[in-house]
């Protein structure tokens, strides 16, 4: 779910790099305030590298298999370095195998990595919503919560500027029933994106509990 | 995972290997800014053709290209592969339902021109100056120490993190694993529980792993004294004035595109 290069306008590529600056420079700024901000910097560098191989293991849903974004997961255990994450994640991708483009990198990492920033917050929202609630259940519910939005607002942002600048000329009616027919189609990748985070997230708290700490 | 390396032939000897790193990326990304600007299907066999005498001057071989471009072609082929049929209303061909359009086909050239033009380039920018010198470049241009240093890290780990999760998955068939769904259009839930933990397996590793990492990388001085942004300069590299000579052409390539393109819109 990467925009390539060539695809979209230059302006809707300039604008995208003025979101993803000014995203990376609030990130930078909540990381600095950490006492010691260069600690973090290999935990995230590797978990990094790891949600990027781990993004390339297709889940089989016969007849085919989808493969998982991992945005709303990178949220809830990166934090703040979510966000810069996806950003190298997307770099790297772009220039060692093709996948998205330099031009549409500030598009595609504001497009994944703000809903990963969301569902940083939306994690640690619902957990305290749910602190009555059994340690499996509250946990388990965030964490489905956190990877189903992350993946819902990423389709929704490229459903919506792949059909808008893609066409000259496509028919309105043909465009806005294939904006409504992908995002429902997208509806069930949802769920299995928010499953999978919440089984992972289950899987380390038993067996890596420190792995969960906010960053 | 399919291993690519960037700096395979970062060691040839070109004017382009030749030319300094950050005006390097200053000049070669603004032709690939300016050429994302064209919107004139006029433009693209020009824009095609500073592609092309560029890469000729990079003396990159011509395979480094084809298989690199094999995924990201399919892939904006499978974009805009529909557009002629699908765009526009100027009938030039039909054969019954099926009907092609002249401004479908238009538009799919000039995604497909521009595509071709900015990736063979980015290929040119990053496959002609080894990866450490680009990032310091980068970081001399004003690229922040944390992404300096996370950019790095996660490209010295990438190809290790990859060979380990192919061993992972290998060892899951030898214990008989097998991707199979029982229903169409559901992932099995016994399925997403071992992937889940196998990708948990993966992240505790790499989790452990940049602890020592940490560790080795604080016993060699890291994070107690800033270290200064310091651009390397190629082998054989050119004088100066070649450099800003460079920067000035690719500068000026890329501002008389920007102008034809205005001109047009205008």
């Amino acid at each position: 779910m990467h925009l390539p290069d060539g695809l979209l306008p230059a302006p809707v590529c300039i604008a995208g790099f003025a979101v993803t600056g000014l995203t990376t420079w609030y990130s930078l700024k909540q990381i600095n305030r950490f006492s010691n901000p260069t600690e973090s910097i290999p935990k995230a560098s590797l978990l990094t590298a790891a949600f990027f191989v781990a993004s390339s293991i297709h889940i089989p849903i016969p007849p085919a298999s989808v493969h998982l974004i991992l945005n709303g997961l990178m949220g809830t255990l990166l934090g703040y370095y979510a966000f810069p994450a996806v950003l190298i994640g997307l770099f790297l991708q772009a220039v060692v195998f093709g996948h998205g483009g330099l031009t549409t990198l500030g598009v595609n990492a504001a497009m994944m990595g703000i809903p990963a920033l969301l569902a940083y917050h939306l994690f640690g929202w619902s957990q305290r919503a749910t602190r009555h609630w059994s340690t499996n259940w509250s946990l388990g519910s965030s964490a489905f919560l956190a990877g189903a939005v992350g993946l819902g607002l990423a389709v929704l942002v490229f459903l919506t500027l792949t059909l808008s600048f893609l066409p000259a000329g496509l028919d309105a009616n043909l465009e806005r029933a294939a904006i409504l027919g992908l995002a429902l189609a997208h509806i069930p990748l949802m769920l299995i994106e928010g499953a999978f985070t919440a089984i992972l997230v289950l899987f380390l708290n038993r067996v890596k509990p420190q792995l969960l700490k906010q960053t | 995972m399919r291993r690519y390396e960037l700096d395979e032939f970062a060691g040839l000897d070109s004017l382009i290997h030749r030319w300094e790193p950050r005006c390097k990326l200053v000049g070669l990304l603004s032709l690939i800014f300016a050429f994302a600007w064209v919107e004139n299907l006029r433009l693209v066999p020009l824009m095609l053709g500073v592609t092309a005498a560029l890469y000729l001057l990079s003396r990159l071989p011509l395979t480094f290209l084809t298989t690199r471009l094999q995924y990201p072609g399919l892939f904006i082929l499978a974009v805009v592969g529909l557009l002629p049929f699908l765009s526009g209303s100027t009938v030039i061909w039909q054969w019954g339902m099926l009907s092609l359009r002249q401004e479908g086909i238009e538009a799919m050239l000039l995604i497909a021109g521009r595509f071709l033009a900015i990736v063979v380039l980015s290929l040119i920018l990053f496959g002609t100056t080894p990866f450490l010198n680009t990032v310091r470049a980068l970081q001399s241009l004003g690229l922040p120490v944390i992404l300096a240093d996370m950019l790095l890290l996660s490209y010295r780990y990438l190809f290790e993190i990859a060979a380990m999760v192919t061993t992972m998955q290998q060892a899951m068939q030898l214990r008989g694993f097998r991707q199979t769904g029982r229903f169409p259009f559901l992932p099995s839930g016994k399925t997403l529980r071992q992937l889940a933990a196998l990708v948990g397996t993966l992240l505790i590793r790499s989790y452990e792993q940049s602890e020592r990492l940490y560790k080795a990388m604080r016993l060699r001085g890291y994070g107690r004294r800033p270290v200064g942004p310091q651009s390397v300069l190629p082998q054989h590299a050119l004088t100066w004035r070649w450099h800003l000579l460079g920067l000035l052409l690719s500068g000026l390539t890329a501002a008389g595109f920007v102008l034809a393109e205005l001109q047009y819109i205008s």
